[in-house]
């Protein structure tokens, strides 16, 4: 009796995992075993839709949300997606990961800001992407959904969307299209002014996971050599002594402003713990690490700063 | 080669519309009942007046009658692509090789004919060989609801019959010709050409053989004419958006059909629909890469459908292919079926093309894009935004300063090193922190550029130094760490069209207090005038 209880309570169960399975399309790490281990099934779920948010006057510009999806979307290109879900060491060494190859990457946009140098920085390479302008919200939403029903098989890597305004039942549309196809969709959020953040800011979505990616002071470098001390002046700033002229002591760009970091907060992801960290951007191959301060500290994750963090049933 | 002239509609009340010309009212046209009266075009109004003291007018509106007249030609392409309005009341249909369509001239004058009837367009049609026979006998020979139609060998002898000014010559010559007594083309045959042409010119000599076919009179078309069409008449005239869509479906089929024995792939299409009110509703559309991909075609065809008004309803609806390009069988298969993702470098290969297509018939080809490098080292002009039409991978050459997008070469990122911050970028086996100190050599770019230049109001202490305080967007940012100047001149090989003249910019990189990474720039030197500062892009 007991046995066909049991028996059945687990076939139950593993239903329930199926239809909860976040990541059925396997999942894309960040490398980095903080992160991924907040993240059901260890990684980025591909066939999902992921929404991205910058912080303070970002939210605007959406700067530092470009960059952390670049540095997603060029791993998504060259890096190998770990196939199923919940990665057991064993289930690891039954499927050996597989390559997606350089897909194109949809990039739906209001305004063609982005710049494909800066996209080079971090891994992306600008030739896969193609951009998609319109005006309105609701045609960068209908050409986001397009590109998910497009799927994978058209060559199609990612679509990234950035908008304002994501409804809930546009946000589950974008989900369904994204589970069907196994595309990965990354939607940034960027809104218009400071008043409109506070309002959309906190709206639930049907996005699995949401992220808040803000800049924080780059990492401190006075001190090294050939690096001016910060000068007496009340108001004046630090400044690197050496321009790009001056070669100094050998010492030439990048050296003013240290590596810069990011606090990357995950606010909110189905199955998973939210969290925050201090990372350093993602480099040319994609990848971010964890700060060097940080990379010693326990593997508690780090509380997040100022605004509690309220999850959300999904 | 029919012509028809249609007349002003029958109205009982004599009737004409007046043109100013010289101070003067002269009758533009004039209707049955005035005609009758013995009124003619050109006539002044007080003559008219005083022939019929109670004859209607209202100004003539040339421009309208014009654009009528264009509409009744674009309607006419019905049997033929090659229309044209022929002056002031003519319509110009080329149907070499389109007669058997409708089984035969006499038959397509009969339905032209009814379907004008039906339009209460009083009309007079003539077929011909020639564009000048066609145009006299539709003027002299033809009846109202009698269609000139000479067979093979009459063409000379019902043309000899006709006035002289049936020539198509102007007023002054023609009453020449009659004066010495040669009234009937038939009576200058005879007469030799070089006489001819001493007396009147030789407009007389040239109309003849142009009117006999010997002389060449070229014909052209409306609009463009198309490489290649299908049409679809209905029996009964149509609205409904379903039915629309179904017969776009197997226009598409038709046209593909015909492409795919020709092994081409349509680029730009056209799909009229001629409603029965005579007026045609278009539907044009490029596609992004060449298609013969019936259901695609079709679904980029519905897709626009909700643009078109059918009116009273369609009864034509004709799919025009304006260019195409060779496609090779194989390339078919690609965006239906999954098959190998394209690699890298390979542009989009056929699999994406159905999609922008679709986004590019909703948005506009315009708003799709590709980011390109250019050899340049003024920033904004180093990344470009390429529409995706001009990229796609067509011939395979190279041209000078952009990239190919048919390089099979994996990453060929040369051109973004040039301006960019990342020459070890792709290096393989590097890790991050080596690609950071290697890009010494090149300075790191922003993720996002604003173009233009955003100003801002900056404040700073030296004149090398960058601002430690300035507002942008009326937000105020302190700086906290700066790094450069990295100074960027007008390029001395350009002209110098995009910055001013002699203007150099020095760029920062400052990170203010919140840890946001800003890209300002200084233009001009320091001194008088003040430079003025400007954030040009940000990093992540």
């Amino acid at each position: 009796m007991s046995c066909v209880a049991n028996s059945s309570l687990t076939a139950l169960r593993d239903r329930i995992r199926h239809i909860e399975r976040p990541a059925r399309h396997g999942v894309l790490p960040f490398g980095v075993a903080a992160l991924d281990g907040a993240l059901p099934g260890g990684g980025l779920a591909l066939g999902a839709v992921h929404e991205i948010t910058g912080a303070g006057g970002d939210e605007e510009d959406g700067a530092a949300a470009a960059g952390f999806a670049a540095g997603i979307l060029a791993r998504l290109g060259s890096l190998t997606v770990i196939p199923g879900r919940e990665c057991s060491e064993r289930a690891r060494n039954d499927n050996p990961p597989r390559a997606t190859g350089n897909g194109i990457v949809l990039w739906c946009l209001r305004r063609p800001d982005l710049y494909g140098s800066g996209l080079l920085a971090y891994g992306l390479d600008p030739a896969r992407l193609v951009l998609v302008q319109a005006s309105r919200d609701d045609a960068i939403l209908w050409a986001v959904e397009e590109g998910l029903r497009t799927g994978l098989a058209a060559g199609l890597a990612a679509v990234v969307g950035e908008i304002g305004h994501l409804s809930m039942v546009a946000g589950r549309r974008l989900q369904l299209a994204a589970e069907r196809s196994g595309v990965i969709a990354l939607i940034l959020r960027r809104w218009r002014s400071a008043q409109e953040a506070a309002a959309e800011r906190d709206r639930p979505s049907a996005a699995l996971t949401r992220w808040r990616v803000a800049a924080l002071s780059s990492a401190e470098i006075a001190g090294e050599p050939g690096i001016g001390r910060p000068r007496p002046h009340p108001n004046a700033p630090p400044l690197a002594g050496e321009g790009m002229g001056g070669g100094g002591a050998g010492n030439g760009w990048g050296l003013g402003i240290g590596r810069p970091r990011w606090r990357v907060a995950l606010l909110r992801v189905r199955g998973g713990e939210s969290s925050s960290w201090d990372v350093e951007v993602a480099d040319a191959t994609g990848h971010v690490s964890l700060s060097a301060e940080l990379a010693d500290r326990p593997a508690a994750p780090a509380r997040l700063g100022a605004e509690p963090l309220v999850r959300r049933a999904g | 080669m029919p012509s028809l002239s249609s007349g002003a509609p029958v109205e009982e009340a004599p009737f004409a519309t007046i043109v100013t010309s010289g101070g003067r009212y002269l009758l533009a046209a004039v209707n049955p009942a005035a005609a009758a009266a013995g009124l003619a075009p050109g006539m002044p109004l007080a003559d008219a007046l005083s022939f019929l003291p109670g004859l209607a007018t209202e100004a003539a509106e040339p421009a309208g009658d014009a654009a009528a007249l264009n509409r009744l030609a674009e309607w006419c392409g019905r049997y033929s692509p090659w229309t044209a309005p022929d002056g002031i009341y003519g319509v110009r249909i080329e149907i070499t090789g389109c007669a058997h369509l409708w089984g035969g001239e006499a038959a397509l004058a009969a339905d032209l004919a009814r379907r004008l009837l039906r339009q209460d367009i009083a009309h007079r049609i003539a077929v011909a060989g020639s564009l000048g026979a066609a145009w006299a006998l539709a003027r002299f020979a033809a009846g109202a609801d009698q269609p000139a139609l000479p067979g093979p060998g009459e063409e000379r002898a019902a043309l000899a019959a006709l006035p002289v000014e049936a020539l198509r010559l102007d007023p002054s010559t023609a009453s020449g010709l009659r004066r010495v007594g040669l009234k009937r083309i038939g009576e200058l045959t005879p007469v030799p050409r070089d006489a001819l042409a001493r007396r009147f010119g030789e407009q007389v000599a040239r109309r003849l053989d142009q009117m006999h076919g010997d002389l060449p009179e070229p014909l052209s078309p409306l609009c463009e004419a198309p490489v290649r069409r299908v049409r679809l008449s209905f029996a009964e005239p149509i609205a409904d958006p379903a039915d629309l869509a179904r017969a776009a479906e197997r226009l598409a089929d038709d046209l593909v059909a015909r492409l795919a024995r020709e092994g081409m792939g349509a680029r730009q299409l056209d799909l009229a629909f001629h409603r029965i009110d005579g007026r045609v509703e278009h539907i044009r559309l490029g596609t992004a890469q060449p298609s013969r991909d019936s259901h695609h075609l079709a679904g980029l065809l519905a897709a626009r459908l909700e643009t078109i008004d059918p009116g009273f309803g369609v009864e034509d609806m004709i799919l025009a292919v304006f260019a195409t390009e060779k496609l090779a069988p194989e390339q078919m298969a690609l965006g239906a079926s999954g098959l190998p993702l394209p690699q890298a470098g390979e542009g989009w290969g056929g699999g994406i093309a159905p999609l922008l297509d679709r986004l590019g018939s909703r948005l506009g080809l315009a708003a799709l894009s590709r980011i390109e490098p250019r050899e340049s080292h003024i920033p904004e002009r180093a990344s470009i935004f390429a529409p995706v039409e001009e990229t796609r991978p067509a011939k395979g050459t190279v041209i000078p300063g952009r990239r190919a997008a048919a390089n099979p070469e994996p990453m060929n990122t040369s051109l973004w090193n040039m301006d960019s911050g990342s020459a070890a970028a792709r290096h393989p086996g590097m890790t991050g922190k080596k690609a950071g100190r290697n890009a010494a050599a090149n300075p790191p770019r922003p993720i996002r550029l604003f173009a233009p230049p955003e100003p801002i109001e900056a404040s700073w202490l030296l004149p090398d130094d960058p601002p430690f305080r300035f507002t942008w967007r009326r937000r105020a940012h302190r700086v906290r760490r700066a790094d450069g100047p990295e100074r960027i001149a007008e390029e001395w090989w350009t002209s110098g069209a995009l910055l001013a003249r002699g203007a150099i910019r020095d760029y920062y990189r400052v990170e203010d207090v919140e840890g946001r990474r800003f890209w300002l720039f200084r233009a001009g030197l320091p001194g008088s005038p003040p430079p003025r500062w400007f954030v040009h892009g940000l990093f992540a």
